[in-house]
Parts: C-alpha cells; structure tokens; sequence
C-alpha cells in the first residue's frame, strides 16, 4: 500500500483518485494497520464482502479498473501490482508484480484518452469477466456467510461461505479468503496445490499484462 | 526455483494465516424474535411486520427501504428500470395485502439465498444493473464506506480519473 501511495502522491492531480478496497473479511484488524502503515491519503476502503470485486467481475487479487471521467472503464482485470516485489532471502527468493504498471497509470492520468495504454472499448468489453447466475448468487451467500459470522454462528458462517465457493469455483477471491481464516493461511498447501493445477493446465493466474512502455 | 522452494518461502512467513479472526464473535441475535433480515443492494434491513409463507412476504410500504424500488402505477421502478407488477406479486392474508419480494426477485432474474430458519434473506445484485458494464463498458454502481464511515459510490467519482483498485492482506 505504501507504493501506492508514494505513486499517489507522485501523481499528485486533484482530478485523479485511487479508490483501494480491501478485500478482507477479517476487516479493520487485518486490514486497517496495512493502510495505516502506508500513511495512505487516497479512498480506503475494507471490503469484507467483496463488494469491488462482485461489482466488477474480478475473481482474483490485486485486480484494477481504470475509470475514466464520463465513468467508462478504458482499462481493467489485471494482475494490478504497483511494482516488482521480492520476498525471500539470498539464497531462496521470488519475484511477483511487475514494474510496468505504475509508468502506464501514471501516463493516462497525464494524457487521458490519448495515452496509448488506454485500451479500445472492444478489448475493454473483451476483458470485462462475464458473469453467471451462480455467480451473482455466490456473492449473496458470501454476505449472509459474513453476517452469520459477525454474529457468532459460526456453523452457519462455515455452511454459506462453502456454499459461495461451490457456487464460483473460479473465485480465487473466495478459496483464499477462507484459507487466510485458517491455521494453513493463504499461501499453504492448499493454495500450493491450486497454483499447481493453474500451473499444469496452462491457465493465468493473472491475464497477462498488456502494457508497451 | 523448484516448487518445493517457492512453497517453502511461502510458508516459512506463515502467510496470511489469522485464524484467531475466523470466528471472533459472541454469538448473539440476527434480530428480534419473530423478525426478518434482508441484506440487499448493501443494505441491511430488519423487519417486524412480514406475512407467513414459503416465500419472504413483505409490507408493500417497505420495499423501497430493501432494494431502493418503489411501486408506482406503472410498476416497481428503480432509476430508468421499470418492471410492471400483476396481481401475481400481492398476496392477501386476512386483512393484509402483502408484496412478495421473492416472487419479484423471480421476476427480474435476482439470484437469493434464504436461511429460512434464521429468517434471513440475501439477495444478490439485480442483473440488469450490469447490462451498462456488459454492454457499454460503463463501470458499474456501487456503493461502499470508506474507513472514516463516507459512504462512496461511483457517482462520487464523476469528472475525475478513478483507479479502482482492490487488494487483500493475504
């Protein structure tokens, strides 16, 4: 949070905003001392029911929308990192996001809809997600999971937050959000053996970032 | 790097596990006995006064306050939506006249989910909300608070560029 914040502020035009939503059911205590950190000045917002996401037909975090000032969306539904992360040490490390990202932002904010990343409404319309049914529905059963669960029924919460994943099994957003409630967490096995399937059926965990600097 | 290595990593920080979160919370009543839960549109909505039924069975004068529709001659009308309403969506018992929303959320495609016996009802986003997205690519509406308690909705972010952007601790 703190990149995008430093990105904010670099940025620094009264007309432009960044709205950052927390996907976390585990709320303030999660969420809120990441924001705090970043000394973040822009929209903050946890999300305990996916609400951004539902909206937007993103399966997956961190995931973007550019909106323009007509509200058209003129870029969305990527892997929307502010910048290349590293974590681990010399001897064992990864790499995940990507530094391409930001300078693009930044250049629409500049030149509006002649910046070159600005995407034509046939492909924004092809990388809007489509949506079922189940899935609408899948989100409806995630808020009745998180109100059973703000009021301590917990089997409830258990039975409604399974019945979300069933009803959306592409949402990424839905199976790690109740690993991170788990003694596993978000990056265990179970996650592992997902990256896994991705991995082995030639699938994106992210679609792919289409960005030209 | 092998998979066993990048697993490694991942697990050696423990990542994003807070299972002291899953279930924090004392258990306590949704609502008063006898009462109903409606969670719609980002609203939540206790009512006292619903009718007996398989479906949810509402007061007429409350459907505005569960899904921001309001009954008019020609129909239930939301923004620029209209849907015309028979006879079909009232029910009468005894003395009342009641509106069944479960019926009208039938009507307009609106998914739902009912925990009958907490008598709590979800329903999920009218589908037709999102034809200016599917269609158009409008954003959609949406409507969230912020930290400091500002309710924010796409309206809100009218005239300006918007990076809408979500993330999460895990």
């Amino acid at each position: 949070m703190s990149v995008w914040q430093r990105i904010y502020e670099e940025i620094n035009d009264p007309d432009f905003v960044i709205l950052s939503a927390a996907q976390d059911t585990g709320g303030e205590a999660v969420a809120g001392p990441i924001f705090d950190a970043a000394n973040a000045t822009y929209i903050q917002v946890v999300d305990t029911d996916h609400v951004i996401s539902s909206a937007f037909n993103f399966i997956n975090v961190p995931s973007a929308a550019w909106i323009d000032e007509e509200g058209r969306i003129v870029r969305i539904d990527e892997g929307t990192y502010a910048q290349l992360h590293e974590i681990g040490n010399d001897e064992q490390s990864i790499t995940f996001g990507t530094d391409v990202y930001s300078p693009a932002l930044k250049d629409w904010v500049a030149n509006g809809a002649d910046s070159v990343h600005v995407q034509s409404a046939e492909t924004v319309s092809s990388n809007i997600r489509q949506f079922t049914r189940e899935h609408l529905q899948a989100n409806a059963a995630f808020r009745l999971a998180n109100l059973f669960r703000s009021h301590g029924h917990s089997e409830k919460a258990e039975r409604y937050w399974e019945m979300a994943r069933e009803l959306h099994p592409e949402s990424i957003n839905y199976f790690r959000q109740n690993l991170t409630l788990s003694e596993e967490g978000s990056a265990g096995e179970s996650f592992m053996k997902l990256r896994g399937e991705y991995i082995s059926q030639g699938k994106d965990y992210y679609r792919p970032l289409d960005i030209d600097l | 790097m092998r998979a066993n290595e990048f697993r490694n990593i991942l697990m050696a920080d423990a990542m994003m596990a807070y299972p002291h979160l899953r279930h924090p919370f004392e258990e306590r009543p949704i609502h008063a006995q006898g009462s109903v839960t409606v969670l719609c549109a980002g609203r939540q909505v206790t009512l006292s006064d619903t009718g007996t039924g398989d479906g949810l069975l509402i007061n007429p004068d409350d459907l505005s306050s569960i899904n921001g529709f309001t009954l008019k001659p020609q129909g239930a009308c939301f923004e620029d939506l209209c849907v015309p309403v028979t006879e079909s969506l009232f029910v009468e018992q005894g003395e009342r006249r009641w509106f069944d929303l479960t019926a009208f959320a039938d009507l307009i495609g609106q998914p739902c989910v009912a925990d009958t016996s907490a008598r709590v009802w979800s329903f999920a986003e009218v589908p037709s909300r999102r034809d200016s997205m599917m269609n158009n690519a409008m954003a959609p509406a949406f409507k969230v608070t912020d930290r400091q308690g500002q309710v924010i909705e796409l309206a809100d972010l009218k005239g300006k560029k918007a990076l809408i952007v979500t993330w999460s601790s895990w």
